[in-house]
C-alpha cells in the first residue's frame, strides 16, 4: 500500500471536503501556497487528483478569469482512506481523539 | 509605507511573471492562467469583504510568492531522477554491448588520470602540503650570500655573524643555528652513525613543536655543563624500544656522554633525516676569531604580523652594519631570507610543475583519443539518434544521454586511476634519496589527491564527451541524417574533418612531449659522457668518524688511519687503498681563502679571489681513485708530520694561481689553522693532479688543494679501496679490521664509487625517465588514433575502393592513398607540434646540459620517428584496403 505524507493527506482531505480550488485548499488546510500547489501537482501526476477548468460563462458573469478546480479520483479516495487509517493507528490507545474530547 | 489592493495585484503579477520563467515551457501557459485566476479571485473577495489595512494584501503577495516553489517543483519534476537513472541504465547497457571499447577506454583513462594523480601527489608532498610544524608559513631560513648572487637560497653563516643577527633582529620570535652532522652512537647495542644536528637553544622555540616525552633543548644547554640530547621518534623506537623512561638516561655520542632529556614526536625532522639534536656550543674563540668560518644554517620564525619584506629589510640593514664593522671578512656579504619550504625544496619546484604539465598533456591526448573513438562509435548510432530526434527528443536530452556515457567511463577511469596513483605514489615515496628531491618520501594519497582525481575525472568526462555528444546530436536536418545513414559513402566529410582535426591535435601534443624527452635524452647522454676525472670501477668507499674524546690528539687520528690503511692494503683482494677528507660527488664543500702566496701576505680581496676547495688525503688516495698526477709527484709517505708541508693541487688551481704551468715548487698557506700545533694549512706544491668534477658532471671543476693527512690529520675520513675484483667483497674484511682496531667505531656511508656516479645523475635520470614515459604513452596514443581513423576511412570507402579496383586500379595505388592519408595527418600534426615545441621548450631550458633547446638533430629525429610511427600505424588499414574484394564490396553495398 502506498502511504501519503501528512501534507498530501491534508490536501486530499480538503479536496474531499469540497474545497476544490487551490487557494481554497490553502485556506482550509492552513498550509502555505508553496506547499499546497506542489502537493496538488504531485497528486495529479500520481493520478489521485484530476483537474478541470470551471465553466467560463460563470467566471465571465463574475468578471474574473476561470479557475482551475481539483477533484479527488477513485484511486485518490482509496489511498486517502488507507492513509487516514494508518495515521489513526499511530494514535495511542485510550487517548480520546480531539473530536471526542 | 502602505500597500493598496491595486499595488498588491501588480506586485503579484510581477512575481508570477518572474516565476513563470522557471516553469517548463509546455506547462507555462496553463500554470500562469491558474495562478492569475486565483490571485484575481482572491483580490475580488478582499474587495467584496471590504478588507482594510495592509495585512490582507501582504498575505496575498506572500501567497503569490509560493508560485516560485511551485515553479521549481515543476521544473525538478521534469528532471526527475528516474530520467537520469534511465540515462545511466541506457549508458551502462550500451557500454556492456561494447565491452572491448569500454575496457580500453577505462584502462587508458585509468592510466592517464592515475599518472596525473601520482605526479600531483608528489607535487603536493614537495611543494603544496604545509610543513608539519605550527604556522609553517612563518618559518624562514636565512642565508649568508654574496654581492654576486644576493638572493640565492644557499650560503651558511659564521658563529659571530649568527650571534649578531640574533641579537640585532626584531622581526623574529627567535633565530636558531643548525649544524647538521652525524654522530657515532655507542653503548646502546651495536655502534651506529646517526644523522643529527647541533642546534642553538632557540631551535625548538622556532619550530614550536612540543616534545613527546621530557623536554627540548633550552638556551641553558648551550652553556657549560653536561651535554644533553633530544632523540627523534624513529631513533627512539628503533634503538630504545619506545621506552618513555629513556629520558634521564645517558648515552655515548662520539665517545662523549650525553644525557637524554627528551623525545620528539613522530614526523619531526629538521634538517630532514635528523634523528637526534644536541646543543651547539660556541667557544669564545669561535665567537671572536671565526667570522670567516661559514658552516651554520640559520632558521627563524617571523613575529606575528611581520611581513617577509620587513624581515628582509631589517636583515639587510644589520648585514650592512656588519660589512662596515668587519670589512676583512664581510666585505661582499649580503643576506637572503626565504620561506623555509622554498628553501628546503630549492630548485626542483619548476621541474615538478613541468612534469605535472607533461602528464596533463598525456591526459589531454587520452581525452582526444577517446573522444575520437566515441565519435566513431557515435557515427554508427546515427539512425538511433535520428529517430530519437524525429520522435521529439530535445538536443539537451540527447547530449545528456551521451554525456552520461562518457561520465561513467571517466568515473570508472578515475577509480582505476586512484589505484594506479596509489601504486605509483608508493614507488615515488620509495625513490632513493639520490634523486635529490626533498620531502619526496612524504608522497601519499590524501584527501587532496582524491579531490584532485575526482575533479580531473569530471573534467575528463566533459572533455571526452562534449564534442562527440554535441556533434552526434546536431539534428538541424533530420532528413539529411537519415539519408546519410542509408548512404555510407556520402555526407561524411564534416565528421571525417572533425576526426582528422582531433588526430592532428593529439599528434601535435605528442610531438611536444617527444621533443622535450628527446632534448632531455640528448642532455642526459652528454652528462653521462662527461669525464669525471677519476676511475670509479671497482672502487669501494666507507666513512669513519674518529671522536675527539677518544682521539684527542691529531697524531692519534693520523696513526689510526695509517695503521688501518696498512692492514687494508695487505688484504688479498685490495689493489690500492687510500683515505680522503672530502670524497668527490658527496657535495662536500670546504672552501678556505688563501692567506699567503710564496711568502707574501695577500690583500683581503685577493685572499677571497684565490679561495681553494680543501681536501686531505693519504698517499695512495690518487692511485686508488685512478686520478693521474700530471706534473710533479703525488703525496708520499715521506710527507709526514715533522717534514716540510707538501701539497698537491689540481689543474684548475694551477691555472688560477700560476697561469704559466709553473706551479711546482711554489708555496702558499690558507686562512685556517689545521693539524698538529694548529699551523696554517698549506705548503709547497709538489704535484698537480688531474681535474676531478667533485660536484657532479654538470658542475664546473673547482680549484682544489690536497693536503697530506699525516701533516693535517682529520677526524672524519672516507676510505677508498680499489679492489682487484668485486668491490663489494672488500666491505666485510675492512669492517672487521676497523672493529679489531676500535670496536666502538662504526663504519658508515658504505657506497661504491660507481653507485655515487650513478647517484650524481639520478635526478636528471628520473626526469628523463618520467618525461620519456609520458612521451612514449603520447606517441602510442597518437599512433592508435591514426590507426583508428584510417581503419574507419577504409571501412567507409569500401565501396569506392571496390569500384576503383573493379575498374582496374592498381592495389599499390590504393595502398599509396591510405599511406598518404596517414602521412598527411602525421605531417599536419608534426607541423603544429614543432611550432608548439619551439614555443614551450624554454620550460625545460633549466634541465638541459650542453644542449640547445632548438637542437636541430633532436627535432629531425622526432620528425622522422613520428613519420615512421604514422607509416607503421597505416600498415594494417592499407593492407585491408588493398585486399578489398570488388565483388564483395559491391554486393555488400
Amino acid at each position: 500500500m502506498r502511504r501519503l505524507s501528512v501534507t498530501a493527506v491534508s490536501v486530499l482531505q480538503a479536496l474531499a471536503n469540497g474545497h476544490e480550488y487551490g487557494f481554497d485548499v490553502i485556506d482550509a488546510t492552513g498550509l502555505p501556497s508553496g506547499t499546497v500547489y506542489p502537493a496538488l501537482s504531485r497528486l495529479e501526476r500520481d493520478g489521485y487528483v484530476r483537474s478541470a477548468w470551471e465553466d467560463e460563462r460563470r467566471a465571465h458573469r463574475e468578471a474574473r478569469p476561470a479557475r482551475r478546480n481539483y477533484r479527488v479520483t477513485a484511486a485518490g479516495s482509496k489511498v486517502l482512506s488507507e492513509s487516514l487509517r494508518y495515521y489513526r493507528t499511530l494514535l495511542p490507545v485510550g487517548v480520546p481523539r480531539k473530536s471526542e474530547a | 509605507m502602505t500597500i493598496t489592493p491595486f499595488a498588491a495585484l501588480r506586485l503579484c503579477g510581477a512575481i508570477l511573471r518572474l516565476a513563470s520563467a522557471i516553469v517548463p515551457a509546455d506547462l507555462r501557459r496553463i500554470w500562469r492562467l491558474e495562478w492569475d485566476a486565483e490571485t484575481r479571485y482572491e483580490a475580488m473577495r478582499l474587495a467584496e469583504r471590504g478588507a482594510r489595512g495592509m495585512r490582507p494584501h501582504v498575505r496575498l503577495v506572500w501567497r503569490c510568492l509560493g508560485a516560485f516553489a511551485h515553479a521549481v517543483w515543476l521544473r525538478c519534476d521534469r528532471w526527475r531522477i528516474d530520467m537520469w537513472l534511465q540515462d545511466v541504465k541506457y549508458a551502462l547497457r550500451s557500454l556492456m554491448h561494447r565491452r572491448g571499447f569500454a575496457g580500453i577506454a577505462v584502462l587508458t583513462l585509468a592510466l592517464g588520470i592515475g599518472a596525473n594523480a601520482a605526479i600531483y601527489s608528489a607535487v603536493r608532498a614537495v611543494v603544496l602540503r604545509p610543513l608539519p610544524f605550527p604556522e609553517p608559513e612563518r618559518l624562514v631560513q636565512l642565508f649568508s650570500t654574496t654581492v654576486q648572487s644576493p638572493d640565492r637560497a644557499s650560503g651558511t653563516a659564521s658563529p659571530p655573524d649568527f650571534t649578531d643577527w640574533r641579537r640585532e633582529s626584531r622581526s623574529f620570535t627567535d633565530l636558531a643555528a643548525v649544524n647538521a652532522g652525524t654522530y657515532a652512537m655507542t653503548g646502546v647495542g651495536a655502534a651506529e652513525q646517526v644523522p643529527g644536528a647541533a642546534v642553538t637553544g632557540g631551535f625548538f622555540t622556532v619550530f614550536a613543536v612540543a616534545p613527546l616525552h621530557g623536554r627540548t633543548l633550552l638556551p641553558e644547554d648551550d652553556g657549560a655543563g653536561p651535554m644533553s640530547v633530544v632523540l627523534g621518534h624513529g631513533l627512539w623506537v628503533r634503538r630504545f624500544g619506545s621506552d618513555p623512561s629513556v629520558v634521564g638516561r645517558s648515552m655515548m655520542l662520539d665517545s662523549t656522554p650525553y644525557r637524554i632529556v627528551g623525545v620528539m614526536p613522530r614526523g619531526f625532522a629538521y634538517p630532514l633525516s635528523s634523528e637526534l639534536w644536541v646543543p651547539q656550543r660556541f667557544t669564545t674563540s669561535d665567537l671572536t676569531t671565526q667570522r670567516g668560518a661559514h658552516y651554520l644554517d640559520v632558521v627563524g620564525r617571523l613575529r606575528l604580523g611581520v611581513p617577509m619584506q620587513q624581515a628582509r629589510d631589517e636583515m639587510s640593514a644589520i648585514v650592512a652594519t656588519l660589512r662596515a664593522a668587519y670589512p676583512d671578512s664581510n666585505r661582499d656579504q649580503r643576506v637572503a631570507v626565504h620561506e623555509l619550504r622554498a628553501a628546503m625544496v630549492g630548485d626542483v619546484r619548476p621541474a615538478l610543475f613541468l612534469l605535472l604539465g607533461a602528464v596533463g598533456v598525456v591526459l589531454l591526448i587520452v581525452c582526444v583519443n577517446l573522444a575520437n573513438l566515441i565519435l566513431t562509435r557515435a557515427l554508427a548510432r546515427n539512425r538511433e539518434v535520428a529517430v530519437r530526434c524525429a520522435l521529439g527528443a530535445s538536443r539537451f536530452r540527447l547530449v545528456r544521454g551521451l554525456m552520461v556515457e562518457s561520465a561513467l567511463l571517466a568515473l570508472a577511469g578515475g577509480a582505476g586511476g586512484l589505484l594506479v596513483a596509489y601504486w605509483a605514489s608508493l614507488a615515488i615515496a620509495a625513490a632513493p634519496p639520490a634523486v635529490g628531491i626533498p620531502l619526496l618520501g612524504d608522497t601519499r594519497i590524501d584527501w587532496s589527491v582524491v579531490a584532485f582525481t575526482i575533479a580531473v575525472s569530471l573534467a575528463t568526462a566533459v572533455l571526452v564527451g562534449l564534442l562527440p555528444a554535441w556533434h552526434t546530436s546536431s539534428f538541424a536536418d533530420v532528413a539529411t541524417r537519415i539519408r546519410e545513414e542509408s548512404n555510407t559513402t556520402s555526407g561524411l566529410g564534416q565528421r571525417q574533418r572533425v576526426r582528422a582535426v582531433l588526430i592532428v591535435a593529439e599528434t601535435a601534443l605528442a610531438v611536444v612531449l617527444l621533443v622535450g624527452a628527446g632534448l632531455l635524452l640528448r642532455s642526459f647522454v652528454k652528462l653521462s659522457l662527461v669525464d669525471l676525472g677519476f676511475d670509479a670501477a671497482r672502487v669501494q668507499t666507507m666513512s669513519l668518524s674518529l671522536p675527539d674524546a677518544a682521539y684527542p690528539q691529531p697524531v692519534d687520528r693520523a696513526e689510526l688511519v695509517e695503521r688501518l690503511l696498512a692492514r687494508i692494503s695487505a688484504l688479498p683482494d685490495v689493489e690500492a687503498a687510500g683515505a680522503v677528507f672530502g670524497l668527490p660527488l658527496t657535495d662536500f664543500r670546504f672552501v678556505i681563502s688563501m692567506s699567503t702566496l710564496d711568502g707574501r701576505r695577500l690583500p683581503s680581496e685577493e685572499q677571497m679571489a684565490r679561495s681553494l676547495q680543501v681536501r686531505v688525503v693519504t698517499p695512495d688516495y690518487f692511485r686508488a681513485m685512478g686520478i693521474p698526477i700530471v706534473r710533479g709527484r703525488a703525496l708520499t709517505a715521506s710527507d709526514r708530520r715533522g717534514a716540510a708541508a707538501a701539497v698537491v693541487i689540481n689543474e684548475a688551481a694551477s691555472r688560477l694561481l700560476w697561469a704559466d704551468d709553473s706551479a711546482i715548487g711554489h708555496e702558499f698557506t690558507l686562512g685556517t689553522r689545521m693539524g698538529q700545533g694548529g699551523v696554517n694549512a698549506g705548503g709547497t706544491v709538489v704535484g698537480v693532479a688531474r681535474d676531478v668534477r667533485d660536484f657532479g658532471p654538470g658542475q664546473p671543476v673547482r680549484p682544489t688543494v690536497f693536503l697530506s693527512h699525516a701533516q693535517f690529520p682529520m677526524g672524519f675520513m672516507t676510505f677508498v679501496v680499489k679492489a682487484r675484483g668485486d668491490a663489494a667483497r672488500t666491505i666485510a674484511p675492512v669492517r672487521a679490521l676497523v672493529q679489531e682496531l676500535d670496536g666502538d667505531l662504526p663504519t658508515f656511508q658504505v657506497r661504491s664509487m660507481e653507485q655515487l656516479v650513478a647517484d650524481a645523475v639520478a635526478q636528471p635520470r628520473a626526469y628523463l625517465f618520467l618525461l620519456a614515459l609520458f612521451a612514449g604513452m603520447a606517441v602510442l596514443l597518437a599512433a592508435l588514433g591514426i590507426y583508428g581513423v584510417l581503419m574507419h576511412v577504409v571501412a567507409q570507402r569500401t565501396r569506392e575502393i571496390g569500384i576503383r579496383l573493379a575498374l582496374g586500379a592498381e592495389r599499390g595505388t590504393v595502398i599509396r592513398d591510405v599511406v598518404t592519408h596517414a602521412g598527411f595527418l602525421a605531417g599536419a600534426g608534426l607541423a603544429v607540434g614543432l611550432v608548439l615545441a619551439v614555443a614551450t621548450t624554454r620550460l625545460i631550458g633549466g634541465l638541459l646540459f650542453q644542449i640547445d633547446r632548438y637542437d636541430a638533430a633532436t627535432y629531425a629525429v622526432v620528425s622522422g620517428s613520428l613519420f615512421v610511427v604514422a607509416l607503421v600505424a597505416s600498415y594494417v588499414p592499407a593492407r585491408r584496403a588493398a585486399r578489398i574484394d570488388p565483388v564483395r564490396a559491391l554486393r555488400y553495398e
